[in-house]
């Protein structure tokens, strides 16, 4: 307790560059809330996207991310398979709506299961091929139209049939055309990227992950080339997410850096002014461990502090995020108490890092020659 | 068992590889209760063999007994620093970012007492020194008396036997000097403290009974 009174004091002798590392510290754990609480959001928000629409597993061939791998044909087969409920055929492209709005369309068949997580806030649903659109309401609000309005599809105007509320910001982002419209306008032919199958319910005291493997074999012996893979390890472990993260932690392992190079420096600065102060503290009995101690015990409030400061400066971020028209549509982010107990756990691991090499050379410094510094 | 306290034994320092010896061979026997008043000019050794006995610093050559233990041999020189002696430097060396309060408390910090008692043992102490007024102020608020007071009540805060100071009136006014003079006096009655006391001040020497003379890093008298 003594020491940790003394620890508070030194920094309190200065403030203002206790302030800054602390805001050093910050900026290296409000980086870590920000980009990886958005990696993380961005992945939930792909589970959500398939959850939402009570998809169980995706059936593609190759990678699910080319949106031309996999023969159309191939679903009357896959909904021949005992295990499968149905299966909604599905390609997507990305299209530019105007010079700044561009946004994933999504092509559909108008009997997909998917259409169940819509809910129509405006106009109707598309029929057949028609050409006609559904937008989603964020997409709608980015464009500025409305049901009934017209816009523009790699060149082909289209028909807003309706525009949607979704349960997942992906979707909300998004738009829907007509499967057979899509693959015309994208020149895919008969081919998509995959299926959305639903699974019949399972029998007493089969466990879902069972449900999935036994689903998988059946889908996969079935369809010779085709992979059936359970929609949460589609949504957790693709290349899109896996870049995410990895760009989100690399990003934060930089600003975690700079944040451990401004400790340090600062520990440093600290135990140099204070040789002479050390020299007393082993004078008066003071081991070089409980100098250490001290030392390290500052570079913790220092890192907590920090901690704290970058929680609420990268929930900021987030809220800022959300509510800018610009960037809307991205996942909204609510951090959770683990992801804010590794930021803390990062803040003192950091500090503690930092702290050491200083905190150990203060304490070898003999202390004669300690008391003799000025 | 050793008849005397402190002793040594064929002391030597140097530094820088032998070139400076500050201390050449001393032999120096210290009984228990003692006050004695080391002497000499400057750099003639008298702080470095106050850093040798208070085990601050290591010997070139010959050894320091406490007890008729060689420090050399004992268990933790941190324990013997905290417990067997108290300091008391020129320049006061209190911890600026703590209070008169904090300061006494540091030298406890780690032992056997509670907070309670830290906190207890250190007014009292304060309270000795005559500092009751003054628990909460910096030293930067203290006058160089008042320092000195405070760095004498810390000294004392692990009771140790041996009380070594190093020119502890050199930085004070006459009246200052004179109340540390009275306080170090009373130790040494009051509590049989053993006073090692580096002064050039006669008026400090001549409090104590028995006075060594230092010159070219050896005892002259």
């Amino acid at each position: 307790m003594f020491l940790l009174q003394m620890g508070f004091a030194n920094m309190l002798r200065r403030p203002f560059r206790a302030a800054l590392t602390a805001c050093g510290v910050a900026l290296g754990i409000g980086a870590f809330v920000a980009l990886v609480g958005f990696a993380d959001a961005f992945e939930e928000q792909w589970r959500q996207f398939y959850r939402t629409k009570g998809t169980d597993m995706c059936v593609f061939r190759g990678s699910f991310m080319n949106k031309a791998s996999t023969d159309e044909s191939a679903g009357a087969k896959l909904r021949g398979i005992p295990v499968v409920a149905d299966a909604a055929p599905v390609s997507f492209d990305l299209v530019d709506f105007t010079p700044d709005v561009s946004a994933v369309v999504q092509g559909w068949v108008d009997t997909s299961f998917e259409f169940e997580s819509l809910t129509l806030v405006q106009g109707r649903r598309f029929q057949g091929d028609e050409p006609a659109v559904l937008l989603g309401e964020i997409l709608a609000g980015s464009l500025g139209k409305k049901a009934g309005d017209w816009v523009e599809v790699q060149g082909a105007p289209m028909l807003i049939a309706g525009v949607f509320r979704a349960p997942d910001t992906f979707s909300a982002s998004s738009a829907v055309l007509p499967l057979h419209q899509l693959q015309r306008l994208s020149d895919l032919g008969a081919k998509v990227a995959g299926f959305h199958v639903r699974l019949r319910p399972s029998s007493p005291g089969v466990s879902p992950e069972d449900r999935l493997r036994r689903a998988k074999l059946a889908i996969e012996s079935q369809l010779p080339g085709l992979k059936a893979m359970p929609a949460g390890v589609v949504a957790g472990d693709n290349h899109i997410v896996n870049f995410i993260r990895s760009t989100a932690w690399a990003t934060s392992l930089i600003a975690l850096f700079i944040a451990v190079l401004g400790v340090a420096n600062t520990m440093a600065m600290s135990v140099f002014e204070r040789t002479r102060e050390i020299g007393i503290l082993r004078a008066l009995g003071w081991s070089g461990p409980r100098i250490v101690r001290l030392i390290l015990l500052e570079a913790s409030v220092l890192g907590f502090a920090g901690g704290l400061l970058g929680l609420a400066a990268g929930r900021f971020g987030l809220w800022a995020l959300a509510s800018i028209r610009a960037t809307a549509g991205l996942p909204r982010v609510y951090p959770s108490m683990v992801h804010f107990g590794e930021a803390m756990c990062i803040a003192l691991a950091i500090s503690l890092a930092a702290g050491f090499l200083p905190a150990y050379r203060g304490a070898m410094f003999p202390p004669t020659t300690a008391l003799r510094y000025e | 068992m050793s008849e005397y306290l402190l002793e040594t034994r064929d002391l030597a320092k140097s530094y820088d590889g032998g070139r400076i010896q500050a201390l050449r061979g001393v032999d120096l026997q210290v009984a228990s209760g003692e006050f004695v008043a080391i002497r000499g000019p400057s750099g003639s050794g008298k702080s470095t063999l106050l850093h040798l006995l208070g085990g601050l610093d290591t010997p070139s050559r010959g050894e320091v007994f406490y007890r008729g233990r060689s420090l050399s041999q004992h268990p933790s020189l941190n324990a013997y620093r905290s417990r067997c002696v108290g300091f008391v430097f020129q320049a006061f060396h209190l911890l600026p970012a703590l209070t008169a309060l904090q300061n006494v408390q540091v030298p406890m910090c780690g032992g056997n007492r509670t907070r309670r008692q830290r906190l207890e043992k250190a007014e009292t102490l304060l309270r000795e020194v005559g500092l009751e007024e003054r628990f909460q102020q910096y030293p930067n608020e203290l006058s160089a008396g008042e320092r000195q007071r405070v760095a004498i009540a810390r000294s004392l805060a692990n009771e140790p036997e041996i009380l070594l100071a190093d020119e502890p009136t050199g930085n004070l006014d006459t009246d200052s000097a004179a109340t540390i003079l009275d306080l170090l006096g009373g130790l040494h009655s009051g509590r049989s403290m053993t006073l090692l006391v580096v002064t050039h001040d006669p008026e400090v020497a001549a409090r104590a009974q028995r006075q060594v003379n230092f010159r070219n890093g050896s005892i002259c008298a």
